[in-house]
């Protein structure tokens, strides 16, 4: 039996065969164990835990993995849409001409506007005022958007950078980075920006939208609002809302390094500079230096009289309140 | 007695009819008698009335209010007339075409806002309140139009656009005489007219005077839009690029120094007072720290 037992034993081939399967089996069983392993500890490291204080003064433990690093300045964590819309169109420099010998006070630019800008009834972008000067002189209608200065006094006060002049001479806001301490608005010669003082008309439909600050939709309760020139279709190469929704060829809108103003309602295009000095063209409140891109033209040869009904209100300052 | 008697009732009746006749010639359109003529070529059926009553209700209803109906806006002077009037149906299918291109006082014209096929589609729907209407088709073939070609030469020294447009049938290459041509230069919300409408002389050619001081892009290039129109071979419209404008480059309107730009380029006078500023108040700091150390140093010894 010993003798046997020490007999060392001789491998037969079906041995070997089966030891080698059993050392593979294991070793792939043992590497990719380990493998795991170590996978698992890079994640956990990688992956540690972290405590973050949120907005709303709440400590949340969130996976590294999962946070994103925030910019020290408010720039450097623009969304696509807030870059674009500060960075504006390349070598365009927008300028608009309202025809006040055309105005009847349709009123359908405001409409329009209001409409594409989410805004209530009593908030203005654009206005169509009654005006008279004086006791004897004529009274008119006249649209009044913001005049998107070149040198914008309600941009010089913003504290923050939420309003700003593009380089195609637009003035925007945006709401994201605005405070709403409206300093803008008491700036402002023109009376041009509205307050968001209550919650936005359509709150609730709007609320998955992506911000545009071109459209300034969806609109913020507690942010200034004011007119965009209608930045998101001048991209699209379509006009601005309230101009093609003119039912009587009052405005023109195109770019001055063009020379060349399109009109709303007929689309027909004109020289810009020509149109102006034909017209003795003029800008609101040239004296303050704001170097408006809005022009009017007098309301000269009008073929519709200013309405009896609204001459009390055009006159109210001057004492013609029963004119 | 009675002659006198006649001779006052004859003036009064000459003085009626005169002011009615120069009131109507108020309200006549004055067209020229080439428009007048003008046919349309889209045979008028009730598919092109109705297409028509779509874009009516679009771009005329407003003021013309419901054909048959005289419901249009009262509030309009001249008012709107009711476009199934005889006054409208005594025109001539070119004249409403004539009216609809040019447009008066409060009406617009629809020439740019309008194609022609739905400028005659709303004539064809305004006919169609006309059982007496018999259509007269003009000769063009729209089809045709493809074999038209417009060639464009430009002459610097003279700064004058030369035209010549010539179909090339099988028969051979036929010169258009006394076509309708316009040159337009193309802007960023439309078309710019060049010098006026004019038409082609007997050799098919055209000179339009284009302006020297027309802005381009960076080196000046324009983008040139010719329209024909003509009673045969119906609309054309060709385009080319070419090297005649004023090179325009102007800098961005963000670009210069001022108090409302971004910090980096806000005026050199506030960045100096600023910066002036902070320093001589923190050299201050510094004198008042320094001498607060001499004191102790001071006490320290005594």
């Amino acid at each position: 039996m010993s003798e046997q037992e020490e007999k060392p034993k001789e491998k037969t081939r079906r041995d070997f065969l089966k030891q080698v399967g059993i050392v593979g089996i294991g070793s792939v069983l043992a590497g990719s164990a380990i493998i795991a392993g170590i996978n698992y500890d890079k994640r956990k490291t990688k992956g540690a835990r972290i405590k973050v204080l949120t907005a709303e003064n709440e400590l949340l433990e969130i996976d590294r993995n999962d946070a994103t690093k925030v910019g020290k300045f408010k720039a450097e964590n623009l969304s696509y849409m807030q870059k674009q819309a500060r960075e504006g169109i390349k070598g365009k420099r927008w300028v608009m001409v309202i025809d006040l010998s055309k105005c009847k006070n349709a009123r359908k630019c405001m409409s329009a506007c209001q409409d594409a800008h989410h805004l209530r009834p009593e908030q203005h972008h654009i206005n169509v005022l009654k005006m008279q000067e004086s006791t004897n002189t004529a009274p008119y209608y006249m649209a009044k958007p913001c005049q998107h200065c070149d040198n914008p006094p309600c941009v010089a006060v913003c504290p923050v950078d939420a309003t700003y002049k593009r380089p195609d001479g637009i003035v925007l806001i945006d709401n994201e980075v605005c405070i709403g301490c409206r300093f803008c608005i008491a700036a402002c010669p023109y009376s041009a920006r509205v307050f968001n003082w209550t919650d936005p008309i359509r709150a609730e439909e709007d609320k998955d939208l992506v911000y545009n600050p071109e459209l300034n939709v969806p609109q913020k309760k507690g942010t200034v609002s004011k007119c965009c020139f209608s930045a998101d279709r001048c991209r699209e190469g379509k006009l601005p809302y309230c101009v093609s929704a003119c039912p009587n060829g009052v405005y023109y809108f195109g770019d001055e390094n063009e020379d060349a103003v399109t009109n709303g309602t007929t689309k027909e295009t004109v020289r810009f500079r020509k149109l102006i000095e034909d017209n003795a063209g003029y800008r609101l409140m040239s004296e303050l230096g704001t170097d408006t891109r809005v022009y009017y033209l007098p309301p000269k040869n009008r073929t519709q009289p200013f309405k009896e009904e609204d001459k009390p209100e055009a006159g109210e300052h001057i004492g013609n309140n029963n004119a | 007695m009675f002659r006198k008697n006649i001779i006052i009732k004859i003036t009064i009746a000459f003085i009626i009819t005169a002011f009615f006749s120069l009131q109507l010639n108020a309200q006549r359109w004055d067209v020229p008698s080439n428009k007048k003529a003008k046919n349309s070529y889209i045979k008028f059926d009730n598919n092109t009335a109705k297409s028509g009553e779509e874009v009516y209700t679009k771009n005329c209803k407003s003021c013309h209010g419901d054909v048959g109906k005289a419901n249009g806006n009262k509030t309009l002077n001249p008012q709107p007339p009711d476009l199934s009037s005889t006054l409208t149906q005594e025109l001539t299918d070119g004249e409403l075409f004539y009216i609809l291109n040019t447009g008066r006082n409060a009406m617009p014209n629809f020439k740019n806002t309008l194609s022609e096929e739905d400028r005659w589609k709303v004539i064809s729907y305004i006919r169609s309140f006309n059982k007496k209407y018999v259509q007269v088709l003009s000769k063009t073939d729209p089809s045709k139009s493809k074999l038209v070609k417009i060639n464009m030469n430009f002459n610097a020294a003279t700064n004058k656009m030369n035209l010549s447009v010539v179909a090339n049938e099988a028969s051979g290459p036929v010169v258009l005489k006394d076509a309708e041509v316009m040159l337009f230069v193309s802007r960023y919300f439309g078309k710019l007219q060049i010098d006026k409408t004019i038409r082609t002389d007997k050799d098919g050619n055209a000179t339009f005077n284009f302006p020297k001081d027309l802005p381009g892009d960076s080196i000046g290039n324009l983008t040139i839009v010719a329209k024909v129109s003509d009673e045969i071979y119906g609309e054309i419209e060709s385009q080319t690029k070419l090297t005649i404008g004023v090179p325009t480059d102007k800098p961005s309107l963000t670009a210069k120094r001022a108090i409302w730009n971004v910090l980096k380029l806000a005026p050199w006078w506030i960045i100096i007072t600023y910066t002036s500023i902070v320093l001589i108040v923190g050299l201050f700091l510094v004198l008042i720290v320094r001498n607060l150390f001499r004191i102790s140093k001071i006490g320290a010894q005594q």
